[in-house]
């Protein structure tokens, strides 16, 4: 589903990634995991085309993001959800319209979109919540939301940064619930994190980066 | 088109209406620049080319007078009219005979008798009002027509052509002018729309930055402002329009009250053409300054 092969990132001399061999398979789950500026976010951005290798190669399902040009680049990205640590919602638009916008972008039909927007709050268990705006949800639940739009065109990986960073445990524990529900009918599932706790709770798969290099897989 | 194209194509249709609603002021002063500059545009189109429609007027009306050497006869004064009537160039001849002259002065100068009385008969000789063809009346030919009346005796010659040329040539240079100008003024407003368009693209980075990531491509992104910017050409060009014709009629009033009845009868209205070409020119405005806004904004998303 995901390989790198000698994938380097550097900004002059300055290395966010080194010299990167990787593999992920389908409906793998996978922790990204390291210190502060080891290169877990470089990696996600790579792998949703945000930036592109310096050196190497990389593939993400039948593309090879490394090749890929700016206008070609949704073509990834609807194969791929992707959950921030700070959510990135829409604060003039309801729940609905958020979560909707994934499929708007594919031209799906409004009524269709209703019913998915629907259907996929009640897997993040906010059922009835499509007409509430973001700022009056507890931040656990913005995150739901943001989770409902990574999946709701059913992508074949999500990628996760620091998706639990701005929860409490509690609040936490249930987003990751979520995200293995999700990896459980099928989806590769990459989570960049530095929750120990949480890697204990939820035993996957690390890849442990340090200092811009894989240390250990 | 297919359901799906034309699913989001009503969703595009739909962001775009939205974005006008909520960017109202910012579209507002989009329209506005647009309007404000084609109607100077206007303005300055619609005075050149009603300059030059009444100097046409002025050039068709062309005519000479040819005054006659106080010692002919009668009889060879007629002889000379006809003449000059038989000239290919000449399309009407009247005969102004000393009398008629008299008579014509006098009826326009009050007290001029006791002058013209004091001057004697030869005070105002006879004369021939001539007028020539439209394909005469350009200065070289007119030009051509008077040496032919001098060599037939006639030496006292009136034709005002040349400040007519001059006139022609000062619009010549207006026109110039005016391309240069219109140039200025067009690049001016697409960097002002462009710049007001850019803050509307700024104030939805977030949005659009979100759309990108969840998978947008980039027409999804432009088209709805392209919308916007046909939408703020359009009611701009509206404006301009209603605008010019709010001058053009101050103005008719305003030259009619000042008895300058002739003039006021010459000043037309842009023609259906020009105020299409003019629309046209405002709604590519507001296309363009939107596709420069946005795609600026495609080669920063992430």
């Amino acid at each position: 589903m995901i390989r790198l092969y000698n994938v380097s990132k550097n900004y002059g001399s300055i290395y966010a990634l080194r010299d990167i061999n990787l593999r992920v398979s389908k409906g793998e789950f996978c922790y990204i995991t390291g210190p502060s500026g080891a290169g877990k976010t470089t990696l996600l951005k790579l792998l949703y085309g945000a930036i592109r290798p310096s050196e190497g190669k990389l593939l993400v399902g039948t593309h090879d993001v490394s090749k890929m040009k700016g206008k070609t680049l949704h073509l990834l990205r609807r194969n791929i959800g992707i959950v921030f640590q700070d959510f990135k919602l829409i604060p003039r638009r309801t729940v609905a319209d958020n979560i909707g916008l994934a499929l708007e972008v594919l031209g799906v039909p409004r009524n269709v979109i209703r019913k998915r927007v629907s259907a996929v709050l009640s897997i993040v268990g906010l059922q009835g919540r499509e007409d509430v705006y973001p700022q009056f949800l507890s931040g656990g639940e913005q995150q739901r939301v943001a989770v409902a739009r990574a999946i709701i065109n059913d992508p074949s990986i999500l990628l996760a940064d620091e998706p639990t960073g701005n929860l409490d445990g509690v609040m936490a524990m249930e987003v990751m619930e979520i995200l293995q529900a999700i990896n459980l009918r099928g989806t590769t599932v990459l989570v960049a994190t530095h929750d120990a706790a949480l890697m204990q709770r939820f035993p996957y798969r690390k890849l442990c980066f340090r200092n811009a290099r894989l240390e250990s897989s | 088109m297919n359901n799906s194209n034309l699913d989001l194509l009503q969703h595009i249709m739909r962001r775009a209406l939205r974005s006008i609603w909520e960017n109202l002021y910012l579209n507002a002063v989009a329209a506005g620049v647009i309007a404000a500059s084609l109607l100077l545009l206007g303005v300055y189109v619609s005075t050149l080319l009603n300059l030059n429609s009444i100097v046409d007027t002025w050039n068709k009306d062309t005519h000479i007078s040819a005054y006659f050497d106080t010692e002919l006869s009668e009889q060879e004064k007629l002889s000379m009219r006809d003449q000059i009537f038989a000239m290919p160039q000449t399309e009407e001849v009247r005969y102004v005979s000393q009398a008629d002259a008299r008579n014509w002065l006098t009826k326009r100068v009050e007290g001029i008798e006791d002058t013209l009385e004091e001057l004697g008969d030869d005070a105002l000789p006879a004369s021939l009002e001539i007028t020539l063809h439209q394909n005469s009346s350009i200065a070289s030919e007119i030009e051509k027509f008077a040496q032919e009346l001098r060599d037939q005796g006639f030496n006292e010659l009136d034709y005002g052509v040349e400040w007519v040329e001059k006139f022609n040539a000062f619009l010549q240079l207006l026109q110039m002018l005016g391309v240069l100008l219109g140039g200025l003024i067009l690049i001016a407003a697409t960097f002002l729309v462009t710049n007001t368009v850019h803050l509307v693209v700024y104030n939805r980075r977030h949005e659009m930055d979100i759309a990108k990531l969840v998978g947008a491509s980039n027409l999804f992104i432009i088209l709805p402002f392209l919308f916007e910017g046909v939408v703020q050409g359009l009611v701009g060009s509206l404006t301009a329009i209603t605008g010019l014709w709010v001058i053009h009629q101050t103005l008719a009033i305003r030259l009619q009250e000042a008895l300058l009845l002739e003039i006021a009868g010459e000043l037309h209205f842009l023609n259906t053409q020009q105020l299409l070409l003019l629309s046209i020119v405002g709604i590519s405005l507001g296309f363009l300054a939107a596709f420069i806004a946005s795609t600026r904004f495609l080669r920063q998303a992430p």
